[in-house]
């Protein structure tokens, strides 16, 4: 027993040495919303918001051939206003689109930023260029891959 | 010229030798039989020990968390040792990159059975299997000096206290200890620790669970004992 006991001590002396933690954080404590195109978009597309300091702020810039994308929700409001700006060879349109949402804070870890989730509890929106908006999933958080919105545009007028 | 032997004769000459080493075998068994059941004399009580863990205690004096925990274990024929261990977990982390503050202190306790799996019993060394079950219940606070949105630019607070959350674990013990001088002892523990329920609150998981460690499904711990064995 005398000589098994001391190769025991210094194992376990040695595993907590080297014991180390490690840090598994998302890559950044932003969230977004996952929004999908029926069909892609032939059209350039070009979605911004407004500031609270009621400055413009672009948040997809002339995207084309567009058939999904994401986009950041505030920390702060129960309802984000989007325009979305669709540019054909001849037309411009522009439709406002409202998110209306719950704003839930997030802790992951001392280690990880801190973050705001989200609960989608509605949309509406005008029918300019946008044919429907559907909400497929509700739960905005560091899980992206599944899409929140399935938008359908409608087609074409150019 | 050779007569043959009848072949009644071999198979009984066969028979007789065989009888006769089953024989011996069976005296040689039952001599060992007698000796393993020799009587136990030693008495079903044998003692109380009290022990103080020095690696929890030096987790927190050197890091941000960590706790202090005491054990009363029961000696029962050198065999079985029930124990319960109680403790005080603390934790108050604060990291300089993500600004996020994290404080918590709460007891716990765990209660279970180690069995001392040496040859010989009545060594002064112990070689323990064990398990334990753990408990706690516990407040964690998390404090920030609040977020600014990238995109709106609105600063939004980001404190909140008083978060309770329970946990339920199972442990799995390994260790050894050795009588140093008459009454005290020194010993080592490693333990497996599994999660079986918890619960938290809507801002998210705990970081440090009071006895428990870092959060996660199943964690590994470690234990240096001072004991006291009377």
């Amino acid at each position: 027993m005398r000589k098994i006991i001391w190769p025991i001590t210094l194992c376990l002396a040695l595993m907590m040495v080297v014991s180390c933690a490690s840090i598994d954080c998302p890559l950044n404590n932003m969230v977004y919303a996952k929004f999908k195109l029926h069909s892609k978009l032939a059209d350039t597309l070009t979605i911004s918001t407004m500031r609270s300091d009621g400055s413009d702020s672009v948040l997809l810039n002339k995207s084309i051939n567009t058939d999904s994308f994401q986009l950041p929700m505030s920390y702060k409001y129960t309802e984000d206003v989007l325009f979305f700006e669709r540019k054909g060879l001849s037309t411009t349109t522009i439709d406002t689109v409202k998110i209306a949402k719950t704003n839930q804070p997030h802790f992951e870890s001392v280690d990880c930023n801190a973050s705001i989730f989200h609960t989608i509890t509605g949309v509406n929106y005008t029918h300019h260029a946008i044919d429907s908006i559907a909400i497929t999933h509700t739960t905005v958080s560091y899980d992206a891959s599944k899409a929140h919105f399935l938008i359908y545009f409608k087609s074409s007028t150019d | 010229m050779m007569q043959a032997k009848p072949i009644s004769l071999s198979i009984s000459k066969a028979a007789l030798i065989s009888l006769l080493l089953l024989a011996a075998l069976g005296m040689k068994a039952q001599s060992r039989k007698v000796m393993v059941q020799q009587k136990d004399t030693i008495p079903f009580y044998r003692g109380v020990a009290v022990s103080f863990d020095l690696v929890g205690a030096a987790e927190k004096t050197l890091g941000s968390y960590g706790q202090y925990e005491g054990a009363v274990r029961v000696n029962l024929k050198d065999k079985y040792f029930p124990i319960i261990e109680l403790g005080l977990g603390t934790a108050d982390e604060e990291d300089v990159s993500t600004r996020l503050h994290y404080k918590t202190s709460a007891p716990y306790g765990r209660i279970g059975v180690d069995f001392n799996v040496i040859k010989n019993k009545h060594d002064d060394y112990r070689l323990y299997v064990g398990g334990r079950y753990a408990f706690t219940s516990f407040k964690y606070d998390i404090f920030s000096p609040g977020l600014t949105d990238p995109v709106w630019g609105d600063h939004v607070d980001y404190n909140y206290p008083d978060n309770k959350g329970t946990y339920h674990w199972l442990e799995f013990v390994g260790g050894i200890d050795a009588k140093i001088w008459k009454f005290f002892r020194l010993g080592w523990s490693v333990r497996y620790k599994r999660r079986l329920f918890h619960t938290e609150q809507e801002i998210g998981e705990p970081w440090y669970v009071p006895g428990f460690g870092k959060v996660s499904n199943s964690n590994l711990g470690a234990t240096f004992n001072i004991i006291f064995e009377f």
